[in-house]
């Protein structure tokens, strides 16, 4: 599995055109049914989905601001002039504009087209000045519009986060490799960047955890050094083309204790039980019920509550944790093309914090599972 | 998303740093008949609270309280299960969790003064979300922008920020150093691995592949190949303070004549008389919330000029015997009479 790297950014559809140009056509249609004229794509190195969506742009410093207009053309608003330099050559199709005081250039831009519909996503995150109502436009909330575009996707789109799996289970091969005990937490990590950007793959999320049951989540590295016994979890998420696959795996220090291997047990049905549940028409709560429903089982049930998990899994695509999320109170309705990661992490008594997850795409009638790594409480040498 | 190291040190930054930094706030708030201040960060824009509580988001958002006469506390969006995590890496009094910070932050507000005058540091720039919770979880409150207050305060860097950069250039400068291999994505391997094993906070490192035929950098993704000379940007967050290095791979006579050019030009800053000739330069530098804001360069105009005692990375392109060199490195603003120098070598061996 080792020693493939990210192919050149491709970037192209089984049509022939180019994913951005794709989802350019995708996103200006649907503009053009809700009968929008002019769209603002809100993106910051924490929420760049939606800019990206847009404006094919990976934002990683200061705020971006996309306007679309119905005819296609794109203009993008930089306030950082390094990114906006970045941009210039990443994304030559569109207009590039370093902004310092963004907020106010684009209103500038907007005052031009404030007779038209204009919509924005994610409204929330837009600077406050832009999306006060004494300005001269109106932004009208296109989120869930967006939203769609981007839980819904394409079979290129689908190809670009098969893709970054596959680099996922790379990845998690030189992670069994990295964890020695003595080792710190940060220097794994540096292991693994390293790795991927060997690899060509620029951009990943990653959390770890690692030691007994006195650990409950996972947090960036810290210095705290491996040791013999410990638990050690990460998810690890790269990105291809701007679309990020996750993969959530534990592995022990030594030998797996018998309590270990139980509590690890728990996981692999619930991971089963929650895949199983996948398939189109059901909703998001049903999954997470069919993860949740293992623990139950077992007299678990308090740790599927928010005291001790987040969430059972969510969407992935251009962001790393995207709609939906995997919740017993989430109706999203599952749909063919529509990519998540379902992963019943939680604490376990006996055993400490476990994850265990894989990245998943809903198929015609189930799942297709895009992670390869074996669902199993991996040993390394103490 | 960070995945570098985020730690406290106590040694680095000890208690005293920041009652320093607080005492300083609360001085001017009180000029400014504040009660209490809201600062909102990301991981995009870490660089207020960071600088008053040393707390780094790796994900997610927070806005952190400062009352006038009480301590500090954050209202985060992490989930409560983060607390211990939060707690070890910040300094501040209590951590509340919540979806809606901005409205939390408000009803504590209001809850201890009801009609208090509120500063927001960078307001127009807020999320709007957090805006219009803020309005509505306090409606007598009454909200100011405090953007250029905490600039005043932000802009001149004390002696445990020049400490931080200089330990940021250190690991920018050995990380770049690392830039070994056959191919391009070794080379950036090989940075990222040593500057996240000397503890880096983050880095994002970039190429100008062919400085022959484009000078600009961008990131890679896929196989890249390179020319005869390009450059390799290290941009390193270190316990909340970022700076920028470049590295051009060219003769060493041509770096070393580029490198005293550009330590010339830096040393007149904030002036520009010394980039006369160059072909491209940018300062950069924390104004308010976003670690290395724009400042003055070619493509700004009038800009910001940073001020005496600022903490500030340049980047400048120019050309020596006709070849193309990029070059960037941190710098402290001279106090007066005094010239403005690096304070990292921009040659590499």
């Amino acid at each position: 599995m080792l020693g493939n790297s990210v192919a050149a950014p491709s970037g192209t559809t089984l049509a022939g055109t180019s994913l951005a140009e794709e989802r350019r056509q995708r996103l200006t249609a649907a503009m053009r049914e809700a009968g929008i004229g002019h769209m603002v794509l809100y993106g910051n190195a924490w929420q760049g989905d939606y800019l990206r969506y847009g404006a094919d742009f990976g934002i990683l410093e200061g705020h971006g601001i996309a306007l679309i207009a119905a005819d296609g053309e794109v203009e993008l608003f930089l306030d950082s002039a390094t990114d906006a330099q970045r941009a210039e050559l990443e994304a030559p199709q569109v207009k590039v504009q370093l902004a310092p005081d963004i907020a106010r250039a684009v209103g500038a831009r907007l005052d031009r087209v404030a007779n038209a519909h204009i919509a924005a996503a994610p409204r929330r995150f837009l600077p406050h000045w832009l999306a006060d109502a004494t300005r001269s436009f109106k932004l009208d909330d296109a989120t869930a519009l967006v939203d769609r575009l981007l839980m819904h996707k394409s079979a290129g789109e689908i190809a670009a986060v098969r893709r970054a799996a596959q680099i996922a289970d790379e990845a998690y091969v030189e992670f069994l490799r990295a964890v020695r005990p003595g080792r710190r937490q940060y220097e794994i990590v540096a292991d693994i960047e390293a790795h991927l950007r060997r690899k060509g793959c620029p951009d990943n999320f990653m959390i770890i955890g690692s030691g007994g049951k006195d650990v409950f989540g996972m947090t960036p590295p810290s210095e705290r050094r491996i040791a013999a016994g410990d638990l050690v979890t990460t998810e690890l998420t790269p990105a291809v083309e701007g679309y990020f696959a996750q993969i959530c795996r534990t592995l022990v220090v030594g030998k797996a204790s018998e309590a270990q291997r139980r509590a690890f047990a728990v996981f692999v049905e619930s991971l089963e039980a929650g895949i199983a549940a996948v398939r189109p028409g059901v909703r998001a709560a049903d999954v997470a019920k069919a993860e949740n429903d293992v623990f139950r089982k077992y007299g678990l049930g308090e740790y599927t509550t928010s005291q001790w998990t987040r969430v059972r899994g969510h969407g992935m695509g251009m962001f790393a944790d995207s709609k939906p999320h995997i919740l017993e109170d989430v109706d999203t309705v599952l749909e063919p093309g529509m990519t998540l990661i379902v992963h019943p992490n939680t604490y376990h008594p006996d055993a400490g914090y476990i994850v265990l997850g894989d990245a998943i795409v809903v198929t015609d009638d189930g799942a297709e599972v895009l992670c390869k790594t074996p669902r199993q409480l991996f040993e390394v040498a103490a | 998303m960070r995945r570098g190291l985020i730690a406290r040190s106590l040694v680095e930054l000890p208690d005293a740093v920041f009652d320093a930094r607080l005492d300083r706030l609360r001085t001017a708030m009180q000029a400014a008949h504040l009660d209490a201040l809201v600062v909102y960060t990301n991981n995009t824009r870490p660089a207020g609270v960071s600088w008053l509580a040393g707390f780094v988001p790796y994900w997610s958002e927070a806005v952190l309280v400062v009352p006038r006469q009480a301590a500090p506390y954050l209202v985060a969006a992490l989930s409560f299960r983060v607390k211990p995590w939060i707690e070890r890496v910040s300094r501040v009094a209590d951590v509340l969790h919540t979806p809606r910070i901005g409205l939390k932050a408000a009803q504590q507000i209001a809850a201890a003064q009801a009609d208090a005058a509120v500063g927001v540091v960078d307001f127009d720039g807020l999320p709007a979300g957090i805006a219009e919770d803020l309005r509505d979880g306090g409606p007598q409150l009454t909200w100011h922008d405090a953007s250029a207050l905490f600039a005043s305060l932000r802009a001149v860097a004390d002696p445990a920020e020049i400490a931080l950069a200089s330990r940021a250039a250190d690991i920018g400068h050995r990380a770049l150093s690392a830039a070994q291999g056959e191919t391009l994505n070794e080379m950036i391997a090989g940075v990222e691995s040593k500057a996240r094993a000397l503890g880096a906070e983050e880095i994002y490192v970039a190429a100008a592949p062919d400085l022959e035929r484009d000078a600009r950098f961008r990131r890679i993704e896929g196989e890249a190949g390179f020319g005869k000379t390009f450059a390799l940007r290290a941009t390193v967050a270190y316990k909340g303070t970022w700076i920028r290095l470049v590295r051009s791979m060219c003769e060493t006579a041509i770096a070393q004549e580029a490198a005293a050019r550009f330590a010339q030009a830096v040393a007149s800053l904030p002036s520009d008389r010394g980039f006369a000739g160059f072909r491209s330069w940018l300062v950069e530098g924390c104004r308010v919330t976003q670690p290395l804001d724009a400042l003055i360069g070619t493509r700004l105009g009038e800009g910001h000029p940073p001020p005496p005692g600022a903490l500030v990375s340049v980047q400048a392109a120019l050309a020596v015997d006709g070849q193309t060199v990029l070059l960037g490195a941190p710098a402290l603003i001279g106090r007066s009479g005094e010239a403005s120098s690096l304070i990292a070598d921009p040659l590499y061996d």
